[in-house]
């Protein structure tokens, strides 16, 4: 990465359009800005640190991100100290998260080909990750974004650690991220599991499993749920899965009278046996039996992607950030 | 040497031969029910018609000891069968202090029960030590020490300090917890699961340093800890040291002009010949470079520098500074032990000059002996969860795998043969396990998890989550 220059270390250089929202437990803003020498527009995080206790998570994650290079990764263009917040500035990432995406318009899930698309970018950041010696620990759709040219960045590299410790790679790891309450729920049953055999990097396999449920459900699994009961139901070896016509059994659900009220076009719906696989290998209750993220590159589901729409085409009516504010401003 | 001279000396008094014997009594009765939980929750019932007076592990030893010079005991004691004692089993309840699931017994410490907690908010595991108000004040100090490990445990914050994360209290039962790091042991219980009771000297040299560096960071804030010892030095799951028990630590004060100190309290085999020859005063942060001197040549050579069949011969011994090293342990750790084992507190070695020592700076090859591990923690070498049984019974409510596989009936009733034979069963069938992980085992264990989660595989889907059915949340 060039060396920031002085220009772009200066606060005053960014114009706040609006904020975006917020992280790292509400004690960080993420703001839209305009970079006032070009014009170009970015997202500023803004770091409170007169509120933050664990601001080496904060530095950590800097430093980390600063040292990764890879597309499919979140870049950092500068950081610096501006009073009391620490100030982090990278490329707008036009459609927000993909939190953000089912909240705002797929609360019932992304379609097919979407996820697809998002799940094979993640993948590749996260091969890239493992093979530079780090866990991520927190894959999740709030820490993946989408750029307007529809590009899936993985960021919240905050929670990673790394693999190898006093210049040897560790055959499992034990350490319990800290600060990860709002992370359990796509948390691997091995990693909360915390006892002596220690879990690897397939732990993110598994909540790559877990973000395929979220895209296409619209919602995680476990969601609402006592953090204990998400617990034993992990360690017992429930896994989750992706709800369509062939995961949900239909007499059951008329028969619990509403009990969940699931709508019909969950109901009928018919996701491919492809992603339903995927979904399984990677959600394994041994983390053995999980495949790597490379390994995961080479299954089928991603092979014909060249036929498939290009990602913004498929998550409309969602419009990229910049779009909407030409739209808000004119 | 006898084990009460690797013990506090705070707990140094005619109380100790008692203390000690229940501790052996109620650890061991612990052991034996820790398949069913408490051990409150295993009574004694009386189910004979015509019964008679028997003493159980778990009867109150108090109510007698006070006349036992005056009595015949054998008159007043009858002999019972092992077999005729009976417990009744109650079911694992779900235990929440605040918002912390309590786990099963992790140790004993000098104050109380230590057992395992899980914080039902993070899923982190955590330690509780579990004071008694009225266990603490029938020990000298008690109470004192206990509130001063507090305030000073409060402000501390290194790796290689224990945390304290949480306190609560419970002033109805008297109870006092403090929610601390979760470790898996104290160096103490790997070295005694060993036969020769020592390290391999590249392990040692890791604890060692991760010592030093909690010792500087513990001198830093003016805190000397007086009690540096194997036992008093934990482990974490990420096999991190944590200096632990700061019970009788000293805090210097910020305006005092050096180190001195006027009281020795600790271990008696730990201390330095200032402490063992009663002088009046002698410098503090030198009392704990001596201390884990002794440390070192322990997780060293399994021996100790200075023994004694009693307290005055030993800190007779200690006064002297006499000491020989086994011919096995080679230069430069040779050195770095008489350094720090040095008699004179002033030409003993200083934190500095340790870490600048030769064998600090050098590590030892890897090779030869094999790491001790950690040893399993009621045959469980994995050290897992103790909570999720009791978190498994409260949300499925259904029989423990142990007492399903128990003949098919359900027990009420329980005969200390019949919770040995238990106990031995569960020992074996982690042995075998454990045989079949290390062969074959993912295939098979993740066979046996989706049979044993078929049940619910239907009830609690991705979009159930407004009610789970049949569950309580807790």
């Amino acid at each position: 990465m060039k060396m920031a220059s002085h220009r772009e270390n200066n606060i005053a250089n960014y114009q706040i359009i609006s904020i975006l929202g917020h992280c790292f437990n509400q004690l960080a803003v993420v703001q839209l800005a305009k970079f006032i020498p070009t014009g170009a527009m970015v997202a500023i995080k803004k770091f409170d640190m007169d509120k933050i206790k664990e601001a080496y998570l904060v530095e950590s994650e800097i430093i980390l991100t600063r040292q990764l290079n890879h597309p499919n990764i979140i870049k950092y263009i500068v950081a610096f100290v501006s009073g009391p917040q620490v100030c982090v500035v990278s490329p707008l990432m036009a459609y927000g998260s993909c939190r953000d995406l089912l909240s705002r318009h797929f609360n019932e899930g992304l379609c097919e080909p979407a996820i697809i698309l998002i799940i094979r970018d993640v993948l590749d950041a996260l091969d890239y990750i493992h093979k530079k010696g780090y866990i991520h620990r927190a894959i999740r759709g709030s820490h993946i974004l989408i750029s307007d040219n529809g590009k899936a960045c993985l960021a919240g590299l905050r929670y990673a650690c790394p693999i190898v410790l006093n210049g040897k790679w560790q055959r499992s790891i034990h350490s319990f991220p800290s600060t990860t309450e709002r992370n359990l729920n796509w948390l691997s049953p091995e990693l909360l599991e915390q006892n002596l055999k220690g879990y690897n990097e397939k732990s993110d396999i598994y909540s790559i499993g877990i973000v395929v449920c979220e895209l296409s459900n619209g919602i995680e699994p476990f969601a609402g749920m006592s953090k204990t009961l998400m617990l034993t139901e992990k360690v017992r070896g429930y896994a989750p899965s992706i709800l369509d016509s062939t995961t949900i059994p239909r007499d059951e659900n008329i028969e619990s009278g509403g009990d969940c009220e699931i709508s019909t076009n969950i109901l009928n719906r018919r996701f491919s046996d492809d992603l339903h696989e995927i979904t399984n290998l990677c959600l394994h209750r041994e983390a053995y039996d999980r495949p790597t993220a490379g390994q995961l590159l080479t299954h089928p589901i991603f092979k014909n992607n060249k036929r498939l729409l290009p990602l913004p085409e498929l998550l409309k009516p969602a419009l990229p950030l910049s779009d909407r504010v030409g739209y808000d401003t004119v | 040497m006898d084990s009460n001279m690797c013990q506090t000396s705070k707990s140094f008094d005619s109380e100790t031969a008692e203390a000690d014997a229940s501790y052996e009594e109620e650890n061991e009765h612990e052991i034996a029910t820790a398949e069913f939980g408490e051990e409150e929750e295993l009574k004694p019932v009386d189910s004979r018609p015509n019964p008679q007076l028997w003493i159980t592990r778990n009867s109150s030893h108090a109510d007698f000891d006070d006349d036992l010079e005056n009595i015949n005991i054998s008159n007043f004691f009858h002999r019972v069968d092992s077999d005729q004692i009976i417990y009744q089993s109650k079911k694992r309840r779900l235990k929440l202090v605040g918002k912390y699931v309590m786990g099963d017994l992790l140790g004993e410490g000098s104050y109380g029960k230590v057992k395992e907690m899980l914080d039902s908010e993070t899923l982190c595991r955590r330690a509780v030590k579990i004071l008694k108000q009225r266990k603490l004040r029938r020990i000298p100090n008690g109470e004192q020490n206990v509130q001063r490990e507090i305030k000073l445990l409060r402000k501390l914050d290194h790796k290689n300090v224990i945390k304290l994360f949480d306190e609560l209290h419970n002033y109805e039962k008297q109870k006092m917890y403090l929610i601390m790091e979760f470790c898996v042991g104290s160096l103490q219980t790997m070295l005694d699961s060993t036969p020769d009771k020592k390290f391999p000297l590249w392990q040692a040299h890791d604890y060692f340093l991760q010592l030093i560096e909690g010792l500087e960071y513990l001198h830093s804030m003016r805190i000397i800890h007086k009690d540096i010892k194997p036992g008093n030095l934990l482990l974490s799951l990420e096999n991190q040291l944590k200096i632990s028990d700061l019970g009788v630590a000293e805090t210097i004060d910020l305006f005092a002009k050096d180190d001195t100190c006027f009281i020795g309290q600790g271990s008696p085999a730990f201390q330095p010949p200032e402490i063992a020859n009663g002088l009046e005063f002698f410098p503090g942060f030198k009392v704990d470079i001596w201390s884990s001197g002794v440390t070192l040549y322990n997780i060293t050579t399994g021996r100790y520098p200075f023994e004694g069949d009693n307290i005055y011969r030993l800190f007779e011994s200690i006064g002297k500074g006499v000491f020989t090293i086994p011919p096995e342990i080679q230069e430069p750790l040779r050195d770095l032990l008489l350094g720090m084992l040095e008699k004179d507190p002033y030409a003993r070695f200083s934190l500095q000059r340790i870490k600048r020592h030769t064998w600090c700076t050098r590590q030892p090859s890897p090779e030869g002996l094999p790491k001790v591990p950690v040893p399993p923690l009621r045959g469980d070498m994995w050290h897992s969860l103790t909570v999720l049984p009791y978190l498994i019974e409260h949300y499925y409510d259904e029989p423990l795998e142990d007492a399903s596989e128990d003949d098919g009936s359900q027990h009420e009733y329980i005969t200390e043969r019949q919770l040995n034979e238990m106990d031995e069963r569960r020992k074996q069938r982690d042995r075998t396990f454990v045989v079949a992980e290390n062969s074959n085992g993912n295939a098979q264990s993740s066979s046996s998890s989706s049979k044993k989660s078929s049940r619910w595989k239907k009830t609690i889907s991705c979009m159930s989550f407004k009610t789970i059915p049949g569950c309580k949340q807790s």
